[in-house]
């Protein structure tokens, strides 16, 4: 069984605080405002009473719980690191205590993530998924723009959509469904498409562009306003079974006027080159881990290079601009 | 001559009709020459398409002289969103 530090704080006085860490993660990182007993894990099972377990990032206590059947006995999601964070900010990170775990994340690293704006150019194949990772990933807040309304051709690669809302306008459809699956974000619509009359005022307030569109007038203004604000973009183009992914404009670095100088000419967009309806889920995810890298300032990171990705073959290639 | 590999992306795959493909070239030959060589085996498939050159996984926007064992991918635009 799982309580969250939010609950935890709620019902403590019922519950026998278990602290089953090594001294020295105890002494790193006290529990602040709570009385605990220290128990080593092979005693645990001796503890009868309603109890809750403390790790230091809730992943060894739901172990130890499934492996000894312990009844009557809560693992604390997030452990004491999510705890502390509660204790301090009075805000439950513990929802995301399996990204927190990792290094390169951490409670810093959820909370740039928590603050941070996103505007996404585009809710076709890659907006959808993308919005939708980065959503439960605990965004702060998304701005989604397009005009588009849902068609039947657009289902087998965009699954925020379903028949009941063929005809309906995207942004609309899709910030319904988004809010179900994290009713905590802030979810901007703009049902218009981005023209050089609008995309300065529509994009400013944006810590990240997500450059979900499908042709490249669309794909140089939002490089052009990119370059101008500052603000990287992540771009992210499909080819039939192919994907192409890069972050731009991070102060100064190769942008897609760079990579693509002039009016380049491309043939085919999807709808008449075709793709494959798992392939924008691959390409927009990969946008939305670059965002979420560049927003923590995590490395590797695609600046400065473009990755293609062959879905038939399953390979990958970087090559640097 | 000089043998080089040239990797195929997109609609560069689809107009010759393979991944890769290695080909020998006279000496001093360049990445323009290549290109050439290129659109000419892509029948025409090509001919409206913007080209992108990186030898040996660097983009390259001047023209440049190949080095046996070099390898030359062409990156076109895509559009697909």
């Amino acid at each position: 069984m799982i309580i969250t530090p939010k609950e935890l704080n709620d019902q403590k006085k019922d519950l026998l605080i278990v602290d089953i860490r090594p001294s020295n993660q105890r002494n790193e990182t006290p529990l602040n405002g709570i009385n605990s007993i220290v128990c080593e894990n092979g005693e645990v099972s001796n503890i009868k009473e309603k109890k809750v377990l403390v790790c230091q990032y809730g992943i060894v206590t739901e172990g130890l719980i499934i492996e000894d059947d312990l009844q009557n006995t809560f693992s604390l999601l997030g452990g004491a690191e999510a705890w502390n964070e509660f204790r301090k900010e009075q805000k439950d990170l513990s929802q995301w205590s399996r990204q927190t775990v990792l290094p390169e994340i951490g409670i810093e690293g959820q909370k740039k993530i928590l603050n941070a704006k996103i505007s996404i150019v585009g809710m076709g194949g890659l907006g959808c998924p993308a919005s939708q990772s980065l959503l439960v990933a605990g965004i702060g807040s998304l701005h989604l723009i397009d005009n588009d309304t849902v068609s039947l051709s657009n289902l087998h690669r965009q699954p925020l959509f379903s028949p009941e809302d063929i005809d309906n306008k995207k942004v609309i459809v899709a910030k319904k469904k988004l809010s179900k699956l994290n009713p905590e974000v802030s979810i901007k619509i703009s049902d218009t498409f981005l023209d050089e009359k609008n995309a300065y005022s529509l994009l400013s307030n944006s810590d990240v562009i997500i450059d979900a569109t499908d042709n490249i007038k669309s794909r140089q203004l939002i490089d052009k306003i990119s370059k101008e604000l500052n603000i990287p973009m992540i771009y992210g183009g499909l080819y039939r079974f192919e994907g192409q992914v890069s972050v731009f404009n991070v102060d100064g670095s190769p942008g897609y006027s760079e990579l693509f100088p002039d009016l380049p000419s491309a043939g085919d967009a999807c709808a008449d080159a075709g793709v494959l309806g798992a392939l924008p889920g691959i390409i927009g995810n990969i946008q939305a881990l670059e965002t979420l890298k560049l927003i923590v300032g995590i490395e590797p990171i695609l600046i400065g290079k473009i990755l293609i990705y062959d879905g038939m073959n399953h390979t990958a290639k970087t090559i640097r601009l | 001559m000089i043998k080089v590999t040239i990797k195929c992306f997109s609609q560069v795959k689809y107009a010759l009709g393979e991944n890769e493909l290695v080909l020998e070239l006279e000496n001093g030959s360049t990445s323009s020459n290549l290109e050439k060589i290129i659109r000419s085996k892509a029948n025409g498939q090509l001919d409206d398409i913007s080209l992108r050159i990186a030898i040996n996984q660097h983009y390259e926007s001047e023209d440049t002289e190949l080095k046996d064992g070099d390898e030359v991918a062409f990156i076109p635009p895509v559009q697909g969103g």
